[in-house]
C-alpha cells in the first residue's frame, strides 16, 4: 500500500514504475510476478520498453461523478486494488514439476559483455544477477544441482562444477566478480557450439552418478547471451540434434536482440513449433527486466506432454529415493550456571563429504572442538546425525560418506510442496449494499460497508474489498489475498477448519 | 487477587529492564563470534537473518502469542498447571512487553480444536470505557484478575483476553474433534504481522493511539473505506520499523499437526525475518515445533515445571531476536528433523521420496505409485530398495600372472 500511496500523493512520478512494489523484505515477494511469456510486468504497457510508455497522469483517471469525492475515494481504492490483483498471477493449475532438475548456466563473457548498456556493464549485472538467481534457484529448488560456464574468447570456461551447494557457486561467482580485471575479463568471440556442448557432456556425465541417475529429471541449460553472433568450429545444428536427442531444454536471455539461432536452439530443444516467440527465449528491455526473466527460470519446468504420456506407458516409472531425514546435534553442550564463561566442550567427529569434482574435494574428517575460538565458526560446530549409521557430517544436502544415504533437511524437500498443492485463487466479492463480512480473516483489517448502488458507472469504478477464498468462504483483504498467494500458500480460513 | 497480578505486571518489568540491561553488557563480549559466522547451506538456506544489521533497539515490536487450546493436553497435565493460571501468566509477560516501548503491540490467538481465533485484538468491540457495575456483574469473566487501577493498556488487552478466552473455551467444549488448527493460528499470526509490519497500523493497539481510540476506529473504517491512500499515508504509514516474533505456547503431545501448512509457515517466518518461540509445556517434544524455532531462530523450550512459567517467559523468551545472538540462552540443543509422512502421517527419519514431487513415504506404497502425484515409480529402483541390503558375495581375484584356461 506504501508505493500506491507514493505514486497518487506524487503524480510527477511515472506510473509505469510498476512490479518493484515488494514492501516486504528479502524474498518474500522477489519471486517475480510477470506473466511465463517474458510480457512485462502490468503497468509496463503491452511493449514494454520504458522509453515508449505514453506518459501517464494518474489525474487523468480519475473522474468526477455525481457521488462526489466518497466515489473518489473508491476510484482509487479500486485502482490500487485491481494493480495488486494483476501483479499476483498465480499459477493454480496443479501440474506435477520434475523438481530434480540440473541446470546449466551459461554466461557470456565475450567483447559484448563489456557494454554499457546496462549498469556499470552487462556483464558486472549478470553476475550480481547471478548471485541472486543461485539463492533463488536453491531456495525453490532444494535438491536441485547447478553448474556455471563461461562462454569467453571462443571457448566456453568452467565456471563452477555441478554442484548442489548454493554456496559453492556463490563463492566462485565471487572470484569472478573479484578477478574480472585480469584473467576472466569479457574477450573476443562467444562460441555457442563449445558452450552448449560442454554444457550437454557436464549434464549427460553428472547424471550418471550421486541421487539423481534417471532421465526423468530436467536437464537444462540457461543461456545468458550478449553478443549478437557466434563463431564456431563445426556445424551447431548437429550440436541443437545432440542437445534434443539427449533431451535437454535451453532457455535463453539475450542481453541485445533477438537471434535466429537462438529462436531455432530454444524451438527445437523445448519441443516448440519453428520460428514461434518462445516464452523460453526472453530479450531483455531493462534492468528490472533482465530480473524477472532470470527468476522465472527458478520455478521447475512441468513435466512435458511426452513425458506424460510415457509414463502412462508404463515404460519406466519414476525413481523413488531413500533418503535420510538426520537430527540436528549440538555437540557443544554450554553450563553457564554460575559463571556464563564455564564451559564444558565435547569434541565431535565429523565427516564431511564436500563437493565432487571440485578442487577440494578429498574426503574431510575434521575435528571441531566447539572452542569459541577464531576460526571456529559457530555454524560448523552444529552437526546432523545420519539416522542410518549414526555419522555426522556438517553440511546439508549431502550423501553419507559411510553409508551412502542421501541426507536432507525435511525442511528443504517441504519448501516446494506449495508448487504440489497450490491454493485455488480468491474470488472477488461483488458489490452490494451489505456483506456478510465486517473484517479481513487474516489481518482484522477493517472493510469498507456495503454501499448502495446508483448507477451502473459508479458500479463499475467500485470495489467491495473483499476478496474470498472459495472452500472456507471467509474473507480477506487484498493484501492479504496477495500474501496467502505469493508467500504462505495456505489459507488461515481453510487451516481452522 | 488483582494486586497481586498487578505487583507481578510491575516486578516483571523490572526483571525486562534488568534483562536488556545484562544484554548490552554481554554485547560486547560474546560479539566476535557473532560475526565470525561464515555462510554456509545453512547461512543461505534457513539462518536467513542473523547477518541482519539490526536496528536499534527502540523499534517498537509486535508479540503475537498463539495459545493451543486442545483439552486433552491440558487434561493430561492438570496436575501442573491449569489454563487460568497460564493464562495469568502470559498476560503478564503481554503486559510487561507492552510497557518496554510505547508503541508496543501485542496479539493474541487461541487455537482450539474448533479453529483459531484472534482473542485480541477484536476490532468488533470497544474496550475502550470503564465498565459500568451492571455490565460487570454480566459479563466481565473473572474480575478478580482485571482491576480497574491497572494500567490503561494493560487492562484493555486483559479485560479483552480473557473474555474471549471464556467464550473459546466453550466452544472448545462443545466440540468434539480433536484436530490441531495450529497451522490456521499460525497462518492468521502471519497474515497480521505482514499487515503491521508492511502495512498500515490503523487498528493499533499503541498506548498513545489507544488513547484515542474511537478517532481511531474511525481512521481505520476510513483507511479501509477507500482513502487508504490519504489516510495512512498521513497517519501510521512511515517505513515501519517494526520488528515482530511469535509465541507458542502448546502442550499438545500429539503428532498431528498438518505437516506442510506448518512448513509453509514457517518458510515464511522465515523470510520475514521473524522468528517463533515455542514454550512446549507437556511430557514429550514436538518435533515440527522445534524445527520451526530452529529454522526461524526462535526459542524452543521444553519446560518440566509450568508452575515457573512466568520466570521462563520473563527471561528467556523475553529477549529480543535481535539482541539474541550476544546471549547465552537455555536450549534444548537437539532438534529432530523428522519429516512427516504422507501415507502413514507419522514421523520418520529414515524414508523414501518421490522424485517428482518430493514427498516422503515411510513405506514403499504396494502400489508402486506416488500417493501425492499418481506416478508411476520405476520397478527396477523398487526391486532394488526392497531388496534390501545384501552382502556381495565376494569374487575370487584371479591370480596375476596365471593365463586364462584355454580349452
Ligand atoms: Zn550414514
Ligand atoms: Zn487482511
Ligand atoms: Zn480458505
Ligand atoms: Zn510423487
Amino acid at each position: 500500500m506504501d508505493d500506491s500511496d507514493e505514486e497518487y500523493l506524487s503524480p510527477s512520478m511515472p506510473p509505469s514504475r510498476g512490479s518493484t512494489d515488494s514492501p516486504k523484505g528479502d524474498g518474500v515477494s522477489r519471486r517475480t510476478r510477470s506473466s511465463a511469456n517474458g510480457a512485462i510486468s502490468d503497468l509496463k504497457g503491452a511493449n514494454g520498453y520504458a522509453w515508449e510508455d505514453e506518459i501517464q497522469r494518474s489525474w487523468d483517471i480519475v473522474k468526477n461523478d455525481e457521488n462526489g469525492d466518497r466515489s473518489l475515494e473508491s476510484i482509487i481504492q479500486s485502482m490500487i486494488e485491481a494493480r495488486k490483483k494483476k501483479i499476483m498471477r498465480n499459477p493454480s493449475t496443479p501440474f506435477q514439476r520434475g523438481i530434480i532438475r540440473t541446470l546449466i548456466v551459461v554466461i557470456d563473457g565475450s567483447l559484448a559483455m563489456l557494454e554499457k548498456d546496462l549498469r556499470p556493464t552487462r556483464f558486472a549485472m549478470t553476475l550480481s544477477l547471478i548471485q541472486e538467481f543461485i539463492v533463488e534457484f536453491f531456495d525453490q529448488n532444494p535438491i536441485s544441482q547447478m553448474g556455471i560456464l563461461m562462454m569467453r574468447n571462443g571457448v566456453s570456461n568452467v565456471i563452477s562444477e555441478v554442484s548442489g551447494l548454493p554456496q559453492y557457486h556463490i563463492d566462485k561467482i565471487r572470484q569472478l566478480k573479484a578477478r574480472q580485471h585480469n584473467r576472466y575479463e569479457p574477450k573476443g568471440d562467444p562460441s555457442l557450439q563449445n558452450s552448449l556442448e560442454m554444457a550437454r557432456s557436464m549434464l549427460m556425465y553428472n547424471f550418471g552418478g550421486g541421487h539423481s541417475n534417471d532421465t526423468k529429471n530436467s536437464k537444462e541449460i540457461l543461456l545468458i547471451f550478449g553478443a549478437l553472433f557466434t563463431s564456431d568450429p563445426g556445424d551447431i545444428h548437429k550440436t541443437i540434434d545432440h542437445l534434443v536427442r539427449d533431451d535437454i531444454k535451453v532457455k535463453i536471455i539475450g542481453l541485445s536482440a533477438q537471434v535466429s539461432i537462438c529462436q531455432e536452439l530454444v524451438n527445437r530443444t523445448n519441443n516448440e513449433q519453428k520460428s514461434i516467440s518462445s516464452k523460453n527465449y526472453g530479450v531483455i528491455m531493462h534492468e528490472t527486466h533482465f530480473r524477472e526473466l532470470l527468476m522465472d527460470c527458478v520455478v521447475p519446468l512441468p513435466i512435458s506432454e511426452k513425458d506424460k504420456a510415457e509414463q502412462n506407458e508404463k515404460k519406466n516409472g519414476v525413481p523413488l529415493i531413500k533418503m535420510g531425514f538426520p537430527s540436528k546435534i549440538q555437540p557443544k553442550f554450554t553450563v553457564s550456571i554460575n559463571n556464563p564463561n564455564f564451559n564444558i566442550d565435547f569434541p565431535q567427529l565429523s565427516a564431511s563429504h564436500p563437493t565432487q569434482g571440485s578442487e577440494d574435494s578429498k574426503q574431510v574428517v575434521e575435528v571441531s572442538t566447539g572452542e569459541l575460538g577464531s576460526d571456529m565458526n559457530p555454524n560448523n560446530v552444529i552437526g546432523y546425525q545420519c539416522p542410518q549409521c549414526k555419522n555426522k557430517v556438517s553440511n546439508l544436502p549431502t550423501v553419507c560418506p559411510v553409508c551412502g544415504l542421501m541426507l536432507i533437511l525435511s525442511t528443504h524437500l517441504a519448501r516446494s510442496y506449495h508448487h504440489l498443492v497450490p491454493l485455488a485463487p480468491f474470488t472477488e466479492v461483488p458489490v452490494s449494499s451489505s456483506y456478510t463480512s465486517q473484517y479481513c480473516y487474516g489481518c482484522l483489517l477493517m472493510f469498507p460497508k456495503g454501499v448502495s448502488v446508483k448507477s451502473k458507472a459508479s458500479l463499475e469504478s467500485m470495489t467491495s474489498s473483499r476478496y474470498r477464498c472459495m472452500k472456507c468462504s471467509n474473507d480477506f483483504c487484498i493484501d492479504c489475498d496477495v500474501f496467502v498467494h505469493e508467500a504462505l500458500h495456505n489459507c488461515p480460513g481453510c487451516e481452522n477448519n | 487477587m488483582a494486586t497481586t497480578t498487578t505487583a507481578l505486571a510491575t516486578t516483571t518489568t523490572a526483571l525486562a529492564t534488568t534483562t536488556t540491561a545484562l544484554a548490552t553488557t554481554t554485547t560486547c563480549k560474546a560479539q566476535p563470534t557473532y560475526y565470525n559466522r561464515q555462510p554456509t547451506m545453512d547461512a543461505i538456506s534457513d539462518r536467513v537473518f542473523t547477518e541482519s544489521v539490526d536496528s536499534s533497539n527502540d523499534d517498537p515490536s509486535l508479540l503475537t502469542v498463539i495459545l493451543d487450546l486442545s483439552p486433552a493436553s491440558w487434561y493430561n497435565i492438570k496436575d501442573q498447571i491449569s489454563i487460568n493460571e497460564i493464562t495469568k501468566s502470559l498476560l503478564v509477560f503481554m503486559n510487561a512487553h507492552l510497557s518496554l516501548n510505547n508503541s508496543n503491540q501485542v496479539a493474541f490467538i487461541a487455537s482450539g480444536p474448533q479453529g483459531s481465533k484472534f482473542l485480541y485484538p477484536n476490532p468488533g468491540k470497544v474496550y475502550d470505557e470503564i465498565r459500568t457495575r451492571e455490565e460487570d456483574v454480566d459479563r466481565e469473566p473473572s474480575p478478580g484478575l482485571v482491576s480497574k487501577e491497572m494500567y490503561r493498556q494493560f487492562r484493555v488487552v486483559d479485560e479483552a483476553v480473557l473474555e474471549e478466552l471464556n467464550q473459546c473455551l466453550k466452544e472448545v467444549l462443545a466440540t468434539d474433534t480433536h484436530k490441531s488448527a495450529l497451522s490456521g493460528a499460525l497462518s492468521m499470526a502471519l497474515t497480521y504481522t505482514n499487515r503491521m509490519l508492511t502495512l498500515d497500523q490503523s487498528i493499533s493497539t499503541t498506548t498513545a493511539s489507544a488513547i484515542n481510540s474511537t478517532t481511531n476506529m474511525k481512521a481505520s473504517s476510513n483507511a479501509a473505506g477507500g482513502s487508504g491512500a490519504a489516510a495512512s499515508g498521513t497517519a501510521a504509514n512511515s517505513v515501519s520499523l517494526m520488528k515482530a516474533r511469535i509465541l507458542i505456547v502448546s502442550a499438545n503431545d500429539e503428532d498431528d499437526i498438518k505437516y506442510i501448512p506448518i512448513m509453509n509457515s514457517i518458510f515464511t517466518a522465515q523470510k520475514m525475518k521473524l522468528s517463533i518461540d515455542v514454550a512446549k509445556l507437556g511430557t514429550k517434544n514436538s518435533s515440527y515445533l522445534q524445527q520451526a524455532a530452529d529454522a526461524t531462530d526462535g526459542i524452543y523450550l521444553h519446560i518440566d515445571d509450568p508452575k515457573a512459567i512466568i520466570q521462563v517467559l520473563s527471561t528467556a523468551f523475553f529477549v529480543e531476536p535481535s539482541i539474541r545472538p550476544y546471549i547465552i540462552l537455555p536450549t534444548n540443543s537437539n532438534v529432530n528433523y523428522r519429516a512427516s509422512c504422507f501415507i502413514t502421517g507419522k514421523s520418520v527419519d529414515l524414508g523414501y521420496v518421490c522424485s517428482v514431487c518430493l514427498c516422503i513415504m515411510s513405506v514403499i506404497p504396494d502400489t508402486g505409485k506416488c500417493p501425492a502425484c499418481g506416478c508411476v515409480f520405476d520397478d527396477r529402483v523398487l526391486a532394488q530398495l526392497k531388496r534390501g541390503p545384501v552382502v556381495m558375495s565376494r569374487k575370487k581375484r584371479k591370480v596375476e600372472g596365471t593365463p586364462a584356461v584355454n580349452p
